[in-house]
């Protein structure tokens, strides 16, 4: 009989970036020329104490060194939505747009420079179906260490 | 028409896979809110079906679910179709160009042609191997990263998860024939091609719950190979059928009952 290597699991101890999606439902922020109580927040940092999931306000844990990555979803699939922009401390983290190689799909990308951050409000600009002019968040999210 | 009603399940497949269950690793959305469901964004979402006729009670087509499974965190499901095997294929493509370029190169003094070869080989990355059991739509993909870089070594850098598959939709209100759901083939750009959708029966109004089998990918070295290991988990949501009629849900319409009356012309 012929025994199975064995399965090990890979990437436990690999730094992967914490995540930070918003999901947009953009029929309701066209509407309303708002996003609030249009849009949920989420991270991947759960574990690590981030709270306010599924609301405007969600606060990520971070500490300096931790990469954070920003990008959304349509609750609609057929619908766009797409980051503008970040209005955040540029003391604390300088987000970048980026694009998925080989498409036109942005995403957001900081490092964080600064240990035990307080609590770092910011504001999300969002491009919306075809309007021109983003709708910013009203209720702000944060970063906190 | 019928009318599509969508639920989205967004599971935290990191997280999930760590506490190996679903519940507080789901949220839900679906695209009824002004109809009437509940806790939207979370893993207790109460999703509201209005009857299948019109505002003046004659009958009108059935109303249709339709379920789309995402992952949080992951490369968003907005990229191409095929976009992991689109990588595979540009990465390898870039690899030959380096190999040329080396091969031209390597003869010239100072060119470490080994150092530059496991560069090379570095950036193409790796392909996932394929047992009968895991065939399917990662087959002989690369990973890759939460940007969309190939991961070279599975081992010691952060990959992005597959997005999770729903695998079977059962429970109470499946067992009382108010769903009829099952797994169909489609050009929809984001679900890989299958969707699971159910059509309800309206005529029996009441709260119903149902269970979603969900398969999650966990990267695993297998003879010194990566390979993505399924884990099955389920989560359960519910559904209320209400016996208001149709809703119109297109903008620039207003929410008004269904059909909405012709306006004269002007």
């Amino acid at each position: 009989m012929t025994t199975k290597p064995r399965l090990r699991e890979t990437g436990a101890a690999a730094k992967r970036p914490i995540s930070i999606t918003a999901v947009v439902d953009c029929v309701g922020a066209l509407a309303s020329h708002s996003v609030h109580g249009h849009l949920y927040l989420y991270d991947t940092n759960k574990a690590g104490g981030s709270t306010g999931f599924g609301t405007e306000e969600l606060r990520t844990k971070v500490r300096r060194g931790d990469q954070l990555l920003w990008n959304v979803l349509a609750l609609e699939c057929e619908a766009f939505v797409s980051i503008d922009d970040i209005v955040i401390d540029r003391d604390v983290i300088e987000p970048e747009r980026k694009i998925y190689p080989g498409t036109d799909v942005a995403y957001w990308i900081g490092t964080v420079k600064k240990d035990d951050v307080q609590s770092v409000p910011y504001q999300i600009k969002f491009k919306v179906g075809t309007r021109t002019d983003p709708i910013t968040t009203t209720l702000s999210p944060a970063l906190f260490g | 028409m019928p009318q599509q009603l969508a639920v989205i399940v967004l599971v935290d497949v990191g997280n999930a896979l760590e506490s190996q269950t679903l519940n507080g690793n789901t949220y839900l959305f679906d695209n009824m809110k002004l109809q009437g469901s509940q806790n939207q964004g979370t893993g207790d979402l109460v999703t509201a079906i209005n009857g299948s006729y019109w505002q003046d009670g004659s009958q009108a087509s059935e109303q249709v679910l339709n379920w789309l499974p995402y992952s949080l965190g992951s490369i968003p499901p907005t990229v191409p179709r095929g976009y992991e095997a689109e990588r595979a294929r540009q990465t390898d493509e870039q690899a030959l160009a380096e190999l040329e370029d080396l091969a031209v190169k390597s003869s010239a003094a100072g060119v470490d042609a080994a150092a530059e070869l496991n560069r090379i080989r570095q950036s193409a990355g790796r392909r996932v191997k394929t047992t009968r059991r895991t065939r399917g739509r990662l087959s002989g993909q690369k990973v890759l990263d939460v940007t969309g870089k190939v991961v070279s070594n599975g081992g010691t850098e952060a990959h992005s998860y597959p997005a999770p598959v729903i695998t079977d939709i059962y429970g109470q209100a499946v067992d009382e024939k108010v769903i009829y759901p099952a797994e169909y083939g489609s050009p929809d750009l984001v679900t890989d091609g299958w969707y699971w959708s159910a059509t309800v029966d309206t005529s029996r109004p009441g709260t119903y719950a149902y269970t979603m089998r969900i398969q999650l990918h966990r990267l695993v070295q297998q003879g010194g190979e990566p390979l993505w290991e399924p884990v099955n988990l389920t989560c359960e949501s519910r559904i209320r059928v209400i016996t208001e009629p149709k809703r119109n849900a297109f903008t620039k319409a207003g929410l008004g009952l269904l059909p909405i009356p012709p306006r004269p012309f002007s």
